[in-house]
């Protein structure tokens, strides 16, 4: 069998250059997503709330979160967030200070409210935290 | 057409890499049992972890203690309750763990427990009289299982919560592995079930929480197919008007949070209802009657961190628990050495 001349496979390989090098970007896409960030989600009662990057906040801010339950004050800093004030009667979530790493949440357990950090340094360590 | 094969090949290994991406991390948080629950499970469908959250929902509807219509509020109420079989194996477990550690886990303690405000975070400290009276209606000897039927004398009342969230990750492990998953991760409130090995085969990598320092950890536990389950005083407790902090786990003997010089207790295991049991007695029994029963025991391994910061490790975590920050230079006596 003859072997066919390069100019006939020039588009064969054209194409999968094209394709391989979508592939390397999608790869390189999913790293980026992959990469330690930190993102806090504010989730009530399992269904998120809002999503903040922490390593974009420039001042130190708070807000109000209602809840079925009850109200939670949710103060953010660049790097950190922590619930400042609640009307919650353990106070466990307001005690919890600053979420800055670490796969524990923050839970205020009587309003079903949990603040995690979706990615961050400490998740590559740990797939889970007992206690 | 070799030239259109190629293109498949390449486009469905493209497709394969993205939808793999995309149900790396399927997971679900809900609420039930008084905690937040997380289950991980790397490529499972949405029906598989709506069936998690529905057990855990269901088990709470047998076990609580506030549900008016549960198996146990209705023995609290009416004096007894037929059983079904999970009722009963939950309840069973726990007396025979009261036995073998000499009442320190008590299922009866929910009257004093309820007196110092932990069921409501109205927090008090009850009085030597007001305390002594509710002592009166503690013991697990009062609870007794016949023919599928619980009894208990007027006033006794039953509370799963020491055990319950264990028998739930058991059940979730059950129900995943018969849905076919190999590798998944159960968190019901810091109380962990790793089924399998990670999907890169690799052991789970659990952090212990530090109890004097809750954003750090006291080090890292390396396991596969295994419950960890970790009780300490730091999470829930409150101080006094005197500045005296009160932890939420109890000794049964006096009615009072339980001061036994440990702070925490992680038991590994393969049933996470045994462990779950255990870690609230071993708390409570303190460093030598723990370290008497873990060395007489193959079946689960342990943890303890002791208030003066030293570590007590079972032998078979030898390799498997790595201390971590100040712990790695703390003291650890090995359970278990010849």
């Amino acid at each position: 069998m003859m072997k066919r001349p390069l100019f006939n496979r020039l588009p064969l390989i054209a194409l999968t250059a094209v394709l391989l090098a979508l592939c390397a970007g999608a790869a390189l896409l999913m790293r980026r997503d992959a990469a330690p960030r930190s993102i806090a989600r504010i989730a009530v009662d399992g269904e998120t709330w809002r999503e903040i990057d922490l390593s974009a906040v420039a001042d130190e801010t708070s807000f109000d979160i209602e809840t079925p339950g009850g109200w939670n004050t949710v103060t953010v800093r660049r790097g950190a967030i922590c619930v400042s004030a609640a009307d919650c009667p353990d106070q466990i979530c307001v005690r919890q200070g600053w979420l800055e790493g670490g796969l524990v949440p923050i839970v205020c357990l009587p309003h079903r409210l949990v603040i995690s950090l979706v990615s961050g340094g400490e998740e590559e360590a740990f797939d889970a935290v007992s206690g | 057409m070799r030239f259109f094969r190629k293109m498949a090949a390449l486009a469905a290994a493209l497709m394969l890499m993205l939808t793999t991406t995309a149900n790396a991390d399927a997971s679900r948080t809900f609420f039930a049992m008084d905690t937040v629950m997380a289950v991980s499970v790397p490529d499972a469908g949405e029906a598989l972890l709506s069936a998690c959250e529905d057990e855990a929902r269901r088990l709470e509807a047998l076990f609580s203690v506030t549900q008016p219509d549960s198996e146990i509020a209705r023995l609290n109420t009416d004096g007894t309750v037929r059983l079904s079989g999970e009722t009963e194996t939950v309840l069973t477990c726990a007396l025979e763990v009261a036995d073998l550690t000499g009442g320190a886990l008590d299922v009866t303690l929910y009257p004093v427990v309820r007196a110092w405000g932990f069921t409501t975070g109205d927090y008090r400290v009850p009085d030597d009289g007001e305390l002594s009276a509710l002592m009166e209606r503690v013991g697990w000897e009062q609870v007794v299982i016949v023919d599928g039927a619980a009894r208990v004398p007027q006033g006794v009342m039953v509370d799963l919560g020491a055990v319950a969230k264990g028998y739930a990750s058991d059940r979730l492990a059950a129900l995943l592995r018969e849905g076919g998953v190999s590798s998944a991760l159960i968190d019901l409130g810091g109380n962990i079930y790793c089924v399998g090995a990670k999907q890169n085969g690799r052991p789970w990598r659990i952090g212990i929480r530090d109890p004097k320092e809750t954003a750090d950890y006291v080090g890292a536990l390396s396991v596969t197919d295994r419950a960890v389950v970790t009780s300490g005083s730091y999470e829930r407790y409150f101080t006094a008007e005197d500045g005296t902090v009160y932890g939420h786990i109890f000794d049964p003997a006096t009615g009072r949070p339980a001061a036994s010089g440990i702070l925490s207790v992680t038991v590994v295991g393969e049933c996470g209802l045994l462990c779950d049991a255990l870690s609230t007695a071993l708390y409570v029994m303190g460093v030598d009657r723990a370290c008497a029963l873990l060395g007489a025991r193959a079946d689960v391994d342990a943890i303890l961190v002791g208030d003066d910061g030293a570590l007590w490790v079972t032998e078979g975590l030898r390799g498997a628990f790595e201390p971590m920050g100040p712990y790695r230079q703390a003291t650890i006596h090995w359970i278990g050495e010849e």
